[in-house]
């Protein structure tokens, strides 16, 4: 039995069992067994399939699903306790450590903010030895964002799409876009059915139009109320963010938006490191995690400064427009004013800051 | 028995009287619709700390005013090469366009604006006046004040752009606004955008939707 | 005190001896199931390794198999109850027998449905943010929140009254009813709750037109009210020919009345919704149109839904004549048409098509 206890840890269950008793197994070989025998009893039944197990079996552990973080925790402890370890080891287990059990961002002192940022900070640098900035910058009072799309000044080029998957870090494997363009055909008002969000032809197409979507940051967010640990929340400025280290990664949110505003990370996000936006926000384009949702910001790294969002900043024809809705001089302010404005889904309660209209 | 019954009803009506109590705490937004929130918060407003004037950084800007708004545009003179027209021409049009000696100047512009008998050269350059440009009416219009121009046809266009609904602001959504004049998107002499591809395609999409 | 842990201990020592000892059929049977269950666990280890794409799941349709299964699972658990109540509410002696076997079956839908939840979370390691004090739990908004309360408080009842019960008949004593009777009452209400929670989760989501509907929350309780039972007979008919534990033909019988009760009024509430969405659709018709008739030539979900309608319609006309009901043989086939006509219909038959199409067609 003792064997087996070590086995059970070192996970090495290969070597050990090819000698077979030759009885049928489940037997009461030692009375009292526990399941964990149970289980080695059965793959000397299963001999065709030791040769795949052999090799997995060392991977795959129940412990490692039930106690996932314990053990890096564990591991974690022991490598900054070790004598043997490397400093950089250690102070990355101990960031690690650290990260793993810090709570919701939003529940966080300034100072508790300022350290989960310099961890991040100091934990990228010691992985990759590159350094970024990262903001965890609050919102300023008087400021509540709005942003208007023009219909008719867009032509479908889709700069905006590759200005923002550039600036927040997205997976380029999955090919994540916080933006979608919709092709329409003329005549038959907004069909999204028949809208096509992927074309690649000569633009602007004749006999269609084009506008676009992405989060809308609703002033009444069912994707708020929805999540179950409060790791999405609306800010004083009216940015609806998520804090990655906080989200579970259910996707009752995506289930809730109306509008396709958010995305998952179904693997691991990856960026090429030349391509890495190394001006970051804790709430914003920093590097996520596999297994959490994101979505627009609002570039909230680039908001809170004072710049436009990438998308607006890199639309060539002006469609798209950005400010500050508190401000009365604002040219948000003007568009809703001045312009027939609407918004998409508004019988839904969920009030939109995103307009459209049309010259 | 009877005891038991009475003592988990009351416990029960309790129970869904405080969780019915607790989840009226949704409706924590004070406000109805987001007009309403705009309205009541910008009472107060007094403006921002935050400023374009870093984002603009060292473009060259001028302050205009027209109508009741006044922002920034970018300032045009010194950013056109050949500017001032008369350090080279120095006499007036007229007496230019009859030599045969000499190259013709802006030979390689092709107007291409409205059609031939709505525009040509002189309808907003000056011949006898070359640094600047002439309204429909023979008033001269600054280089740098050439939305001036435009806008006596494109009117509407004008009015979207005082307020920020047509053209791009510049870098920053603070106060003060700089907005990019007419002529740093559309081409006066051929303001007609070509076809163009989209930046990107999305081909892991497609295989999705297989 | 101590006397009590002594006598848990050789209640431990004594269960584990029974379940592993057996007769040949049974050692199969736990081989088979333990194999099934490595399986699952190589799979699983492969998901945290390289995230949830190797589901196919894709941001269009972001809940698969997974919550499928974990929403019939939560109406199958809250079945249990069908059998609890005529037993201490009703006092209806013959279900006595099959109650306990209900609980337990009970905890095990339950166990799974957690299990599926637990599978189906992006960020498993991260689950502790839930935990009310340490983490953050975002009740009463999320009903999610709701519902991660009311199951565990299910499960919790539906451990702690059958073990005590088991507790004092291992000893030889009997239970005391003032104890477990309000105990069993609560799991009662506690169950229909269970289950209309789930409901909400997805009737709360105005998002989803296919699903933002006030007949879903009934719907669940009149299929699960019948999937559940129906389930519970095939055991106890597995359990009557395989062992020697003795349950009446009344019970049985009783039971079936239930199944077929629910069935029928399952029925019409589908024929309800059908008529809703195809008499005049809208175009938040889509997702039943898709369902049932395919969109733009994609009708993968066809020969699913129509094979469960079928099954569903079958078994619940069989059920309905007394003479068939009452043939044990043509039951257990009807009953076992319904819980898979069900399983279809409330699993991905129900979560799919919510998200087909998606928020812009």
């Amino acid at each position: 039995m003792s064997n087996n206890s070590n086995k059970w840890f070192s996970l090495n269950f290969s070597t050990e069992k090819k000698e077979a008793t030759g009885s049928c197994g489940c037997g009461k070989e030692s009375g009292g067994c526990g399941s964990h025998t149970k289980n080695i009893e059965v793959e000397k039944q299963k001999d065709g399939f030791d040769q795949v197990f052999d090799v997995k079996m060392s991977r795959r552990t129940a412990f490692k699903q039930l106690t996932a973080s314990l053990m890096i925790g564990a591991g974690a402890v022991s490598s900054s306790c070790s004598v043997i370890a490397g400093d950089e080891t250690k102070e990355k287990a101990q960031i690690d450590w650290e990260e793993q059990f810090k709570g919701n961002y939003k529940l966080m002192s300034k100072e508790e903010q300022k350290e989960t940022v310099s961890r991040l900070v100091r934990s990228y640098q010691l992985r990759t030895g590159k350094t970024i900035s990262m903001s965890s910058k609050n919102s300023e009072k008087d400021v509540l964002f709005g942003y208007a799309f023009n219909i008719s000044k867009c032509q479908g080029y889709m700069d905006c799409v590759s200005a923002c998957v550039k600036e927040n870090n997205q997976d380029r494997n999955s090919q994540m876009e916080y933006i979608r363009i919709h092709e329409m055909k003329d005549g038959k008002g907004f069909n999204f059915n028949e809208a096509d969000d992927n074309y690649y032809h000569e633009v602007p197409a004749e006999g269609h139009f084009y506008m676009g979507t992405q989060c809308f940051h609703c002033d009444n967010p069912p994707c708020v109320d929805v999540c179950p640990v409060q790791a999405t929340w609306r800010e004083e400025d009216g940015l609806v963010v998520i804090d990655y280290d906080w989200c579970i990664g259910c996707r009752y949110c995506m289930a809730a938006c109306p509008y396709d505003g958010r995305r998952f990370n179904w693997s691991k996000p990856e960026v090429p490191e030349e391509e890495v936006n190394k001006n970051q926000h804790y709430l914003g384009n920093r590097m996520r995690k596999k297994g959490v949702m994101e979505k627009c910001t609002f570039c909230i790294q680039r908001s809170r400064a004072g710049k436009n969002p990438a998308c607006v900043e890199a639309c060539p024809t002006g469609a798209r427009i950005f400010g500050n809705l508190l401000d009365p001089n604002s040219t948000i302010r003007w568009v809703l004013e001045n312009k027939k404005v609407f918004r998409l889904k508004e019988d839904l309660g969920t009030e939109p800051k995103f307009w459209y209209f049309m010259d | 028995m009877i005891n038991n019954y009475k003592i988990l009803q009351i416990l029960g009506c309790l129970l869904l009287l405080a969780v019915v109590i607790s989840s009226c705490k949704k409706h924590e937004n004070e406000y109805h619709t987001i007009m309403d929130k705009i309205e009541a918060e910008s009472k107060n407003y007094h403006g921002t700390s935050i400023s374009s004037e870093i984002h603009i950084g060292d473009l060259k800007t001028i302050e205009i005013t027209e109508g009741d708004q006044t922002f920034l545009i970018p300032e045009r003179k010194s950013q056109i090469k050949s500017y001032a027209c008369t350090e080279c021409h120095t006499k007036p049009l007229d007496q230019m366009q009859n030599t045969t000696a000499g190259k013709r100047a802006h030979w390689d512009i092709k107007l291409n604006h409205a059609n031939e008998k709505v525009m040509n050269c002189i309808s907003c350059h000056d011949g006898n006046n070359m640094d600047n440009l002439k309204s429909l009416t023979g008033s001269t219009i600054d280089f740098n004040n050439s939305y001036n121009l435009c806008s006596q046809c494109h009117s509407k266009q004008f009015e979207d752009w005082k307020g920020g609904a047509h053209g791009k602001v510049i870098a920053s959504w603070a106060p003060p606004r700089a907005s990019l004049a007419c002529v740093n998107c559309h081409n006066p002499h051929k303001p007609h955008f070509e076809t163009r591809w989209p930046a990107r395609f999305n081909t892991q999409k497609v295989k999705e939707r297989e | 005190m101590r006397r009590r842990l002594k006598v848990f201990w050789s209640l431990v020592k004594d269960s584990v001896d029974i379940t592993t000892h057996g007769s040949k059929k049974y050692h199969i049977w736990m081989a088979i199931s333990t194999f099934i269950m490595l399986v699952g666990m190589y799979c699983y280890s492969i998901q945290l390794e390289h995230g949830l794409s190797v589901t196919g799941m894709s941001d269009q349709v972001s809940w698969g198999l997974y919550i499928s299964n974990f929403t019939f699972l939560v109406g199958v658990a809250a079945a249990a109850v069908m059998l609890v109540m005529p037993t201490y509410v009703l006092k209806d002696i013959d279900f006595k027998q099959a109650v306990l076997i209900g609980e337990g079956l009970a905890v095990a839908a339950l166990i799974m449905c957690l299990a599926f939840v637990t599978a189906d979370m992006g960020g498993p390691s991260v689950l502790w943010h839930m935990i009310p004090g340490i983490g953050v739990f975002n009740f009463p908004s999320s009903m999610l929140a709701w519902d991660v309360l009311v199951l565990n408080g299910y499960l919790f009842l539906n451990i702690s009254i059958p073990f005590y019960i088991l507790f004092r008949h291992y000893q030889g004593k009997k239970a005391n009813p003032k104890i477990y009777v309000p105990g069993a009452l609560l799991s009662v209400f506690w169950a229909v709750g269970i289950h209309l929670v789930t409901a909400f989760l997805y009737q709360g989501l105005q998002a989803r037109p296919f699903w933002n509907n006030a007949l879903l929350g009934p719907r669940f309780l009149a299929s699960a009210f019948a999937a559940g039972p129906a389930l519970i007979i095939l055991i106890l008919a597995i359990i009557r020919t395989n062992t020697a534990f003795k349950i009446e033909d009344r019970t049985i019988k009783k039971i079936a009345l239930v199944v077929t009760v629910a069935a029928q009024i399952n029925l019409i509430m589908l024929i309800s919704e059908l008529f809703k969405e195809f008499y005049a659709p809208t175009h938040h018709s889509q997702s039943a149109y898709y369902l049932f008739f395919g969109l733009d030539g994609k009708t993968a979900l066809l020969p699913w839904i129509w094979t469960a309608i079928s099954l569903n319609v079958l078994a619940t006309a069989t059920l309905t004549i007394h003479k068939f009901r009452n043939n044990f043989k043509i039951l257990y086939v009807a009953c076992f048409m319904l819980f898979v006509a069900i399983w279809i219909e409330k699993g991905f038959g129900l979560i799919v098509p919510g998200f087909i199409p998606g928020p812009y067609g």
